[in-house]
C-alpha cells in the first residue's frame, strides 16, 4: 500500500525495532497489556537479571574471603564474571556488574581489606578491563537480542499471513472468508476487529462477523477513513479515538475499512505492529477487491444467461401456450352444436388441452421456484409405493398406453425425501418415457436400498429407443428437448427432476437400460428410521 | 329462511368471479343452493345470516389469508369446509386442514371430484343410520363386536392398527393430516414422528387392500395425509 501516512512519523521510537532492549524501560512499561499478547514487548524480567548480577558478585565474595590467594586472582575472577554475565544479561545489569565488582573487589578483597584502597596502575587497568568488557559484551548481548526479537516478530507476521492466506484459500463465500479474516485478525492482535463494506445503498455496514461493534461515533470516524482513503482513529492525525480505522484500497479506491479496536492503554503503535495491521489491510483488501470483480463477472453472466433464457423461454412458452388455447378457444365456440356426438368429442378436446395447460404451468412454476433459490425439501419419511402411486396418479392418461410393471422388495424400509417433489420428480420421469416410446412400450419401475445400505435407489426404465447419445450431455439441462420429441413440453422436465434431487440431497443419472431403452437413476441418501411403538395384539 | 328447504346452501368465498360463475354452475346443476362472498369479512357476514350447510373457501383471498378466516369460524361453528388452494401450496393446505378444514381441492379440479369430496362433507354431518357393521371393498367392519373380515374370514388387528381404522372410518372420505392421525393415535407428543404412521399404514394396506402398489380406499395425498375412500367409484 502506497498510502501517506503522516502518523508513522510522528510515532515515538518503536519497543520492537532492532535497539530497543536497551532502551529505557519508559517506553516498554507503557505497551505492556494485561491479555494482550501481541501488544506486550517480551519483558526479560529487569529485576531478575540485576539480582542475578549482584547475587554472583556476592557469592563470589563470601566464597573467596577465607582462601588463602593472591586479591590478583579475584580481580580476574570478576573480569570472567563481567564476561559472563555480559552474555546473560542485558546492556543496563552488566554495567552495573562491573560497577559492582569494581567496588567489592576493592573493598573486600585489596588490602587492607574491609577499606577502600588507592590504586596502583596494575589494578586501574584492572577494573577499566571490567567496563570495557561489560561495555562490549553488553552491546553485542543486546545486538542479538534485538535481532532475535526482530526474527520473532518476523516469524509471527509471516505465520499471521500464511494463517490469514491459508483461512482465505479455504474459505469459499466472501462471508466466510470475511469471518475467516477476522477471526485471524482478532487472534492475531487480541483485540477486537470489524470489517466494514458498504451496502446496496452505498451506506458503510459491519460485516456480522466483526468483533468490534461500532457505536455512532466509530461509524463516523471510519466513514471519514473510508471517504478520504487514508487511515484515521488512534494514532493517525484524523479523529484520533479508540479504534484505528484502514481502508481498504485498491487502485486508489477504498473498497471498505477495517477497524481494530486498540486495548486502551496502548498509547502508540510500533512500526511492525503498524505494519502487520497494514498488511491484513492490504490482503483484506484483495479479497473484497475479488470479491466484487467476481460478483460483477456473475451479474454480467446472469445477465446474458437471463436474457437467453428469456429469448427461449418467450419462444417456447408461446407456442406451448397457444397450441391448447388455439384448441380451447374453438372448442369452446363449436360446443354450442346440437350433434351430440361433435359435443362428446368437443369435451375431450378440451380435457386434453387443459391436461397440457396443467402441466406446462406446473412445469413452469417448479422450474421457477427451483432457479429462485426458494425451493426447501421438506423431507418426512416416506413408503415409496406412495410415491410411485401419486406419480401414477399425476402422470395420468400419460402413460394409460403403456405398460406399468412396479418392483419393489417387500421388505423395502421407509426412507426421508420430500413427498411432494418425488411425486414431480417420478411423475416427469412417467411421463417423460410415455412421451419418447411407442405406445405399447413397458416402463418399469424399481425400488431397493444399495448394498451397504447406505442409499435408496429408484430406477424408472423402459424398452423403448434409448437416450440418443447426442443429447446425453445436455440430457438434465432447461429447454433442452430429445430431437424426436413431438409436440408437447417445453423441456423443462428433466431440469426439474435434476434440481428437485439435488434439493433433497439426492441425484439423478441416465443410462442405458438392460431392454436397450431408456434408464434414469434416482439416488436418495438412505439412514433408518427410529424405532417405532410397539404394539399389543 | 332457506329459500329451498330441500336443497342444501353452499357458500362460496372466493375472489375470482369466474370460479364462483363456474363454482354456481356446477353446484346449482347438481342441486345445490348457492352464495357467494368476495371476501373473508363478507363472507362471514354469510355465515352469520344464512348458515350454510357447506363453505368453500379460497385460501388467497384478497383481504386477509383464508386460514385466518376459518380459524376464526371455527371458535364458533362446525359447519363443513372446503379449501380450495393452488398449485405449489402444501404447506398452506396443510395449515388449512389442522385449522379445522375438512377437505381440499387443488385449482384447477374436475367437476367430478368437486362433487365427491362434497358429498362426503355433507354425508359426514347427517350420519347414516347408526349402523354397527361397516363395510368397504371386500371387508367388512363390525364395530360393535370389534371384528374385521374380508371375505368372510376374520382379520387379525393389533389394538393400533384397529383404532387407525376406527378413525379413518370415523372420518371416511376425508382428508386427514399427518399431524391429526399422530396427535389421536400417538398422543401430541408424536405429531412428527411420521414413521409410526407411514409404518402402520403399510401394516394395514397389507392386510386390507387387494393392491399394495395401487391401493384403493387408503389413499395417500403427497405431503398432506391420508384419505380413505369407502367406496372409490364415488369419488372421481
Amino acid at each position: 500500500m502506497t498510502v501517506p501516512m503522516p502518523w508513522k512519523d510522528v510515532a515515538a521510537p518503536p519497543a520492537g525495532a532492532p535497539g530497543a532492549a536497551a532502551l529505557p524501560t519508559r517506553a516498554k512499561a507503557k505497551r505492556i497489556i494485561p491479555g494482550s499478547e501481541y501488544w506486550k514487548a517480551r519483558k526479560t524480567s529487569a529485576a531478575r537479571e540485576y539480582a542475578e548480577v549482584l547475587g554472583v558478585v556476592a557469592i563470589v565474595a563470601v566464597v573467596g574471603w577465607s582462601a588463602p590467594v593472591s586479591y590478583h586472582v579475584f580481580g580476574y575472577l570478576y573480569l570472567l564474571m563481567v564476561i559472563a554475565l555480559s552474555l546473560r544479561v542485558g546492556r543496563w545489569p552488566v554495567l552495573v556488574a562491573a560497577v559492582v565488582s569494581a567496588l567489592t573487589w576493592n573493598f573486600v578483597f585489596m588490602p587492607p581489606r574491609m577499606s577502600f584502597s588507592v590504586l596502583d596502575v596494575d589494578d586501574t587497568l584492572m577494573l577499566g578491563s571490567y567496563f570495557f568488557a561489560a561495555l562490549i559484551g553488553g552491546q553485542l548481548t543486546a545486538r542479538i537480542r534485538a535481532q532475535e526479537r526482530h526474527e520473532r516478530q518476523r516469524e509471527q507476521r509471516a505465520t499471521a499471513f500464511l494463517h490469514l492466506t491459508r483461512a482465505l484459500a479455504e474459505a469459499r463465500t466472501m462471508d466466510a472468508a470475511a469471518a475467516a479474516a477476522l477471526r485471524q485478525a482478532d487472534d492475531l492482535f487480541s483485540a477486537r476487529t470489524a470489517l466494514l463494506l458498504p451496502d446496496e445503498n452505498g451506506s458503510l455496514t459491519a460485516h456480522p462477523a466483526g468483533t468490534f461493534r461500532l457505536g455512532e461515533q466509530e461509524r463516523a470516524v471510519a466513514a471519514v477513513a473510508w471517504a478520504r482513503g487514508q487511515p484515521a482513529g488512534r494514532g493517525t492525525e484524523i479523529l484520533p479515538g479508540d479504534g484505528l480505522y484502514l481502508p481498504l484500497l485498491r487502485a486508489g479506491q477504498a473498497l471498505g475499512v477495517f477497524a481494530v479496536q486498540l486495548p486502551p492503554e496502548l498509547t502508540e503503535l510500533s512500526t511492525a505492529q503498524r505494519d502487520l495491521i497494514e498488511g491484513f489491510a492490504a490482503q483484506i483488501a484483495l479479497l473484497v477487491e475479488h470479491e466484487q470483480l467476481r460478483a460483477a463477472g456473475e451479474r454480467e453472466k446472469l445477465l446474458e444467461e437471463s436474457d437467453r433464457l428469456h429469448r427461449t423461454l418467450l419462444d417456447s412458452v408461446s407456442h406451448e401456450l397457444k397450441t391448447p388455447l388455439a384448441v380451447l378457444r374453438s372448442a369452446g365456440e363449436k360446443l354450442t352444436t346440437d350433434d351430440p356426438d361433435r359435443r362428446v368429442n368437443l369435451a375431450g378436446e378440451i380435457r386434453t388441452a387443459t391436461r397440457r395447460l396443467d402441466h406446462l404451468v406446473a412445469n413452469l412454476l417448479n422450474q421457477t421456484r427451483l432457479e429462485t433459490g426458494r425451493l426447501e425439501a421438506q423431507l418426512d419419511w416416506c413408503d415409496v409405493r406412495d410415491l410411485i402411486g401419486a406419480a401414477r396418479r399425476a402422470a395420468g392418461d400419460a402413460v394409460a398406453a403403456r405398460t406399468l410393471k412396479i418392483e419393489v422388495p417387500p421388505d423395502m424400509p421407509l426412507f426421508l425425501a420430500d413427498a411432494v417433489l418425488m411425486e414431480h420428480v417420478m411423475a416427469n420421469l412417467l411421463f417423460n418415457a410415455a412421451l419418447h416410446t411407442p405406445i405399447g412400450t413397458t416402463i418399469r419401475v424399481t425400488a431397493g436400498l444399495d448394498e451397504e445400505h447406505r442409499c435408496v435407489r429408484l430406477e424408472v426404465a423402459d424398452n423403448g429407443p434409448g437416450i440418443p447419445a447426442e443429447i446425453n450431455a445436455t440430457l438434465f439441462q432447461k429447454f433442452q428437448r430429445g430431437p424426436a420429441a413431438r409436440a408437447g413440453g417445453l423441456g423443462l422436465g428433466l431440469s426439474i427432476v435434476r434440481g428437485f434431487m439435488e434439493a433433497q440431497h439426492g441425484q439423478v443419472s441416465a443410462g442405458r437400460s438392460p431392454e436397450g431403452g431408456a434408464l434414469f437413476t434416482l439416488q436418495l441418501p438412505y439412514a433408518p428410521h427410529g424405532a417405532v411403538p410397539g404394539d399389543e395384539t | 329462511m332457506k329459500p329451498d328447504a330441500a336443497k342444501p346452501e353452499v357458500l362460496v368465498i372466493d375472489d375470482e368471479p369466474q370460479i364462483r360463475r363456474l363454482l354456481r354452475l356446477i353446484l346449482e346443476e347438481d342441486g345445490y343452493a348457492v352464495r357467494e362472498a368476495e371476501t373473508g369479512k363478507a363472507g362471514q357476514g354469510e355465515i352469520l345470516r344464512h348458515n350454510p350447510d357447506a363453505i368453500i373457501l379460497d385460501l388467497g383471498l384478497p383481504d386477509e389469508p383464508g386460514v385466518d378466516v376459518l380459524r376464526r369460524l371455527r371458535e364458533w361453528n362446525a359447519t363443513p369446509v372446503l379449501i380450495l388452494s393452488v398449485f405449489g401450496q402444501e404447506g398452506s393446505k396443510v395449515a388449512g386442514l389442522d385449522a379445522g378444514a375438512d377437505d381440499y381441492l387443488t385449482k384447477p379440479f374436475g367437476e367430478a371430484e368437486l362433487l365427491a369430496r362434497l358429498r362426503a362433507l355433507l354425508r359426514r354431518i347427517k350420519p347414516a343410520v347408526a349402523a354397527s357393521k361397516f363395510r368397504f371393498g371386500r371387508c367388512e367392519v363390525d364395530l360393535a363386536a370389534r371384528r374385521v373380515t374380508r371375505d368372510g374370514h376374520t382379520l387379525h388387528l393389533t389394538t393400533t392398527e384397529y383404532a387407525l381404522l376406527r378413525l379413518f372410518i370415523t372420518h371416511r372420505d376425508k382428508v386427514l393430516t399427518h399431524r391429526q392421525i399422530l396427535r389421536e393415535l400417538w398422543g401430541p407428543k408424536a405429531e412428527g414422528q411420521t414413521h409410526y404412521l407411514r409404518t402402520y399404514m403399510l401394516r394395514l394396506r397389507r392386510k386390507l387392500e387387494d393392491d399394495l402398489e395401487a391401493p384403493r380406499h387408503f389413499q395417500t395425498e403427497s405431503g398432506v395425509g391420508y384419505r380413505f375412500l369407502s367406496d372409490p367409484a364415488d369419488a372421481a
